[in-house]
């Protein structure tokens, strides 16, 4: 047994002394504990901020608190602009493109949508090939709607179809003050009321920033909230319902006159409140897009036009206030009549005829009232004219308005004063020439139109309302009266021009127009007419002004036939809505000849 | 000043100084009380594990009354967006358009003048008049205009019945009234054809 003749080395010695298990266990400790040290040195030497944001960041939601954006209301408290909750709804094309054509297919039916736009929306590839990760599919979705669609989508198992915040801006009456209002593009408002006045409307957004877990507060987590500032509501004057009849009014007159254009606009004869502002062609608040652009803005105060023989009426009262004439002033008047530069003539062939200023007034003689404007001493028109508020804004807070042109005195000349004494060579916005006839009816006080009820303040800064009104007399009392008389025989239908400007049951005093135009290529007067009536009722306790104004008629109509008539109709609703009763009193009886 | 004590020390009589002497204070030994241990730490422990689980049910109260505020604040925002929703389709419906429409559909039409009645003096004043169909206002705009070759015309001809033939019926046959209903009906078939047909060559002359 020479093989066991040495002994074995016990099993247990392979391990090693005690001595070296303990040196290796420590170099594999120390090991370790540098490897802990080194990845301490990185998490806390190199860049602890990063780490920690990260770890602030797992469960903080930070939300934007959106500012409700105010209302427009009108003078009831009815909305003309109205703002409700809404959402997008987006995709995210990443999880969408494998089941892309029947989302497409359900989107398209559910929410209204283009299928292959949409399809192509839920297939979006970025800019170097990866499926992109955001797509709209729709926006301004009434967040009931949307949020039906979405729960089906994914009960359907449709993945990656999500929802966002995304308020709608309502027009609840679609075209109604349209062309005042304006409305808001994708972000932002565009035009109108909405966006002169955006400061008051959009209010702040607040913001949150809060731990969540599993989707609820964490009670104790950090939280703070700066609550968001909500818009305040814009109230107009404007009454909803005479403003929709006078639209409505107003698209027939234009459209049956095969017009241009036309605008209406009626006016508290008090408190020179604008009731109703009317634009033809105008457009739906709610679809701008579907319109053309050159409808979407206010023509009644952003186009200039010459206002023609309604501004007799500032003329003849003027003289009248100056004492140069009295509303039974004798008159020769002659078939035409020739001035430095041109001929003048009548709308109508006459010889020699004898008219009173009256009857100027009632058959609208362009030569009867240049003979009697010859009694003015220079410049004294213009300034007449300036204090009735042309040529100069009446700033009731719409965009873009324009300031009219009345001539400057340096280009006043005889042959200027000839032509403006009858309302040409003079350029007037709508709303403008409203304010000057309702001088006439106020007594002959001007008091400055407003467009909003109370105070605001427009996106230059400037104060506007009803808070703002100026009042400032113009011609007598006495005067404005004797022109009232002779505005009241123009609705005579035996003497006046204008039979159907009548109010069945009330005293009427209006003043037609009808002015040459100037065209848009040539800018001369090009044969085309501008038609109006300008009047207030009861004559002799005015509640309303109203003017009217259309452009171009192709049917041969003049302001008599063509606008009177749709005065009648607006101011009959009015005074029928007010609840105006008739003065009772007799009309007007003034000679229109000798 | 000690005089008084000495003497009433002087008066006290001399068989009592032994009972004095053992009155005598001496220094008494500390005696430890030791208070129950077990009470106290009951106390503790209970104080202690109280707070832990008042703690514990306070904290997951909270946390209940998140998850009751999460539910309840989402059914309010749902709520609020269908108020929102169907506040709009009020709007809309009372949009004056849309009740003049709906009105126009009635066959309503817009006041005529009324008259008024003044309750001081009995008296009546204004010029009544009775609506009209004339009042009627247009409340849709008027279609466009299609230029001539999209809507051509309609072409009127007038044809003068024959002689001895009634108007209306084209076959002699109908006038002894032999003619089954059915016969007429396929007439008048035929008859309507026709005229589309005469129709349709006048528009390609014209």
């Amino acid at each position: 047994m020479a093989r066991t003749s040495q002994p074995l080395r016990p099993r247990g010695s392979l391990r090693g002394s005690p001595t070296l298990r303990l040196r290796v266990g420590f170099v594999l400790i120390a090991m370790v504990l540098s490897v802990f040290g080194a990845r301490l040195v990185q998490l806390q030497g190199i860049d602890p901020g990063s780490y920690a944001a990260m770890a602030a960041a797992e469960g903080m939601v930070n939300v934007v608190l959106p500012a409700e954006r105010g209302n427009i209301l009108d003078r009831n408290g009815e909305p003309l602009a109205d703002s409700i909750d809404g959402l997008m709804v987006v995709a995210d094309p990443y999880m969408t493109v494998d089941q892309a054509p029947e989302i497409a297919k359900f989107l398209a039916q559910r929410l209204n949508v283009d299928y292959f736009t949409t399809l192509q929306r839920l297939r979006a590839r970025t800019a170097n090939g990866d499926y992109s990760r955001f797509q709209y599919i729709a926006r301004r979705v009434p967040s009931t709607l949307a949020s039906d669609v979405v729960t089906a989508a994914a009960k359907r198992g449709f993945e990656g179809i999500a929802t966002r915040r995304d308020p709608v801006r309502d027009y609840p009456a679609a075209d109604v003050a349209a062309n005042l209002i304006g409305f808001l593009g994708t972000d932002e408002p565009l035009a109108g009321l909405e966006r002169t006045f955006n400061k008051q409307l959009a209010g702040r957004d607040g913001s949150a920033r809060y731990e969540v877990g599993a989707g609820n507060v964490i009670p104790l987590g950090q939280n703070t909230v700066t609550d968001a500032v909500n818009g305040t509501d814009l109230h107009t004057t404007i009454d909803r319902d005479l403003q929709w009849y006078t639209q409505r009014v107003m698209r027939q007159t234009v459209e049956d006159a095969q017009a241009d254009s036309g605008v209406a606009v009626i006016m508290d004869s008090k408190t020179g409140e604008l009731l109703a502002l009317a634009d033809y062609p105008t457009f739906d608040a709610n679809a701008p897009l579907e319109s053309p652009k050159k409808d979407l803005g206010s023509r009644a105060m952003q186009d200039v036009y010459e206002p023609g023989s309604v501004e007799k009426v500032l003329t003849l009262s003027a003289l009248i206030d100056a004492g140069k004439v009295t509303d039974r002033t004798k008159l020769r008047v002659p078939g035409s009549l020739s001035r430095q530069d041109r001929v003048i003539h009548d709308w109508w062939a006459h010889g020699l005829i004898h008219l009173t200023l009256a009857g100027v007034v009632a058959q609208s003689s362009n030569i009867g009232t240049v003979l009697a404007t010859d009694k003015f001493k220079p410049g004294q028109l213009r300034s007449y004219l300036s204090k009735f508020g042309l040529g100069q804004k009446t700033n009731v807070g719409v965009r873009g308005e324009t300031s009219g042109l009345l001539p400057d005195p340096s280009q006043w000349t005889h042959q200027t004063q000839d032509r403006v004494a009858f309302g040409q060579s003079v350029s007037v916005n709508a709303v403008q020439m409203t304010a000057a006839i309702n001088t006439i009816a106020n007594s002959g006080v001007r008091v400055s139109p407003s467009l909003i009820e109370g105070t605001a303040t427009t996106a230059d800064g400037d104060v506007v309302g009803t808070d703002t009104t100026t009042t400032r007399r113009v011609v007598s009392e006495d005067a404005a009266h004797q022109m009232m008389l002779m505005m009241e025989r123009v609705i005579d239908p035996e003497v006046g021009v204008a039979p159907g400007a009548a109010v069945p049951g009330y005293r009427v005093a209006g003043k037609t127009g009808t002015a040459q135009r100037v065209g848009a290529q040539c800018g001369c007067y090009d044969g085309t007419f501008t038609v109006s009536f300008a009047g207030f009722a009861p004559a002799d306790d005015p509640r309303f002004t109203i003017y009217v104004v259309v452009q171009n008629p192709r049917n041969g109509g003049g302001g008599g036939s063509v606008a009177g008539p749709a005065f009648a109709k607006m101011m009959s609703y009015a005074l029928r809505r007010y609840a105006v009763p008739p003065t009772g009193t007799r009309p007007s009886r003034l000679p229109i000849v000798w | 000043m000690s005089s008084p004590a000495v003497q009433i020390r002087s008066r006290v009589p001399r068989f009592a100084d032994a009972a004095i002497a053992r009155a005598r204070l001496t220094v008494v030994p500390r005696r430890r009380v030791r208070a129950a241990r077990v009470p106290f730490v009951t106390l503790v422990s209970l104080l202690l594990l109280g707070g832990v689980v008042g703690l514990l049910l306070f904290n997951t109260s909270m946390q209940q009354a998140s998850f009751a505020s999460t539910a309840l604040e989402e059914q309010a925002a749902n709520l609020t967006a269908r108020k929102q929703t169907l506040q709009m389709e009020v709007e809309k419906l009372r949009d004056p358009q849309h009740v003049a429409a709906d009105a126009q559909a009635l066959g309503m039409v817009l006041a005529g003048p009324p008259a008024y009645l003044n309750l001081s003096d009995g008296s009546v004043t204004g010029d009544p008049m009775p609506a009209t169909p004339d009042n009627r206002l247009r409340v849709y705009a008027a279609p466009p205009v299609k230029p001539p070759s999209i809507d051509p015309r309609p072409i009127h001809k007038i044809v003068q019945p024959q002689e001895g033939i009634l108007p209306g019926t084209t076959d002699p046959s109908a006038d002894t009234g032999a003619g089954s209903p059915a016969n007429t009906r396929s007439t008048g078939t035929n008859d309507s054809h026709k005229n589309q047909q005469s129709h349709r060559q006048h528009q390609n002359q014209h």
